[in-house]
């Protein structure tokens, strides 16, 4: 029975003395308590010992768990179901920080996805056509929303690009991966274009990055069920904010009508 | 947009606690998306505060629940998700790493927390009260007792080593 007298039982409360050694180590006493302490140690190996090894124990702990140096390979994989809240918020988050941290080379999700491939490619194909540009002009809007909306099967937001000088002219269907696509095109008064390309695209997990090359440049990501991709031409950061405000524009649509 | 940028500076440490807490990469990166999920819903009705503290509480919290969903993994159990950790190699002051790595897992979950916060994170024990919402003086004394504790299992584990044939730790004594 005398086992109650083991200092190693963990009912024990640590006495004064043990949790003064810890605080040592943390830089939590005050000066004079701080005096005190150190006087203690001098005269005491054993709470010398304790003390090295807490601060052993602390040196341990960090060289354990170093800080991880980049975000994005967090955010890799994905399980489906109650989050929902809140979800396109951090894909556009994450989308401008991998950006803004000039991670753009960098793509989530295990392969750049084949839409935004295409998106570049259709970009590259209709971006400088003079003549039909379009296949549905932006003065019928309300059909081009619609008929691409019916086609894709799913309710589409075009987003307004006005604060940044580009005024839609329209948008046609395009054969995607798995089904159809639209691609919306703006210009601005320089006659620069941007496009925005739209396609179902049904993997559950955070996905984005850009594809460019010839000048051009796409970003894409993905949120609920879709995948979206904006491209053009010069102006890296101008681009990037376009496409981080328009994940914000369709991420808040696709909030409200999946409830 | 600020407030985001803001939440981004403490996202690597946030991912280092939740590892070190959990003990398994994915477990801990679900409780990062999870945590971020919340504190971009929630952040409107915060004044502004210690917002490292505040994401701390919110993983901890998240933490906590699925403990409970998971039944409680029973502390070094075979099974648990820290066994499937890699085995880090190296001594730092005199300690293996790999002893370091096995005493933090057998550590109560009360323990762990605070000394992780404490002796990683390196908050002051005003901020891991805060997180833990205990007073001042847990925080001081379940520290201590985690770290008295990681020494006991840190000096055992050398025994261990010198004394393979002891036996483990489930001795019942019978009174005749």
């Amino acid at each position: 029975m005398n086992d109650r007298q083991d200092s190693t039982c963990d009912s024990l409360e640590p006495g004064d003395d043990q949790r003064l050694l810890s605080a040592l180590v943390d830089g939590e006493l005050s000066a004079p308590e701080r005096a005190v302490v150190e006087a203690q140690l001098a005269a005491d190996p054993e709470a010398a010992r304790r003390v090295a090894h807490y601060r052993a124990q602390k040196t341990a702990l960090q060289a354990l768990f170093p800080k991880p140096a980049a975000v994005p390979s967090l955010f890799l994989q994905r399980r489906t179901p109650w989050w929902r809240l809140g979800v396109s918020a951090l894909a556009c988050l994450l989308a401008g920080v991998a950006l803004g941290l000039g991670l753009g080379t960098l793509s989530l999700g295990v392969d750049k996805p084949a839409f935004a491939q295409r998106a570049d490619m259709a970009y590259a194909v209709y971006a400088p056509e003079f003549s039909h540009p379009v296949e549905v002009g932006a003065d019928e809007q309300a059909q081009l929303v619609s008929w691409l909306s019916r086609r894709l099967n799913r309710p589409l937001a075009v987003p307004s690009l006005q604060e940044y000088g580009y005024t839609l002219i329209g948008g046609r269907l395009l054969p995607g991966e798995a089904g159809p696509a639209a691609q919306f095109m703006y210009q601005n008064k320089m006659g620069d274009r941007v496009t925005l390309y739209v396609t179902v695209f049904a993997k559950h997990e955070l996905t984005f990055g850009t594809v460019q090359g010839d000048g051009r440049r796409t970003i894409y990501w993905a949120s609920r069920g879709m995948g979206y991709a904006l491209s053009g031409r010069g102006n890296e950061a101008s681009l990037r904010m376009i496409a981080v405000d328009t994940c914000n524009a369709l991420g808040g649509h696709a909030d409200s009508w999946s409830g | 947009m600020s407030f985001e940028s803001d939440l981004l500076v403490w996202l690597p440490q946030l991912r280092r606690y939740a590892r070190a807490l959990t003990g398994d990469p994915a477990w801990a990166d679900d409780l990062v998306q999870d945590t971020l999920e919340r504190a971009l819903n929630k952040w409107r009705w915060r004044a502004n505060s210690n917002l490292r503290a505040w994401l701390l509480t919110l993983l901890r919290h998240r933490f906590i629940d699925q403990l409970r969903a998971r039944h409680e993994v029973a502390v070094d159990e075979e099974g648990a998700p820290w066994q499937n950790m890699a085995a880090p190699d190296g001594k730092v002051d005199g300690l293996e790493l790999e002893d370091v790595q096995r005493a933090l897992y057998r550590l109560p979950v009360e323990q762990r927390e605070v000394l992780l916060l404490v002796a990683l994170e390196e908050l002051s024990y005003q901020e891991a009260a805060a997180v833990l919402k205990v007073p001042v003086g847990t925080v001081m004394s379940r520290l201590s007792r985690a770290r008295e504790r990681m020494r006991q299992l840190l000096d055992e584990g050398g025994d261990r080593a010198a004394a393979p044939s002891r036996p483990p730790l489930t001795v019942v004594k019978k009174w005749p």
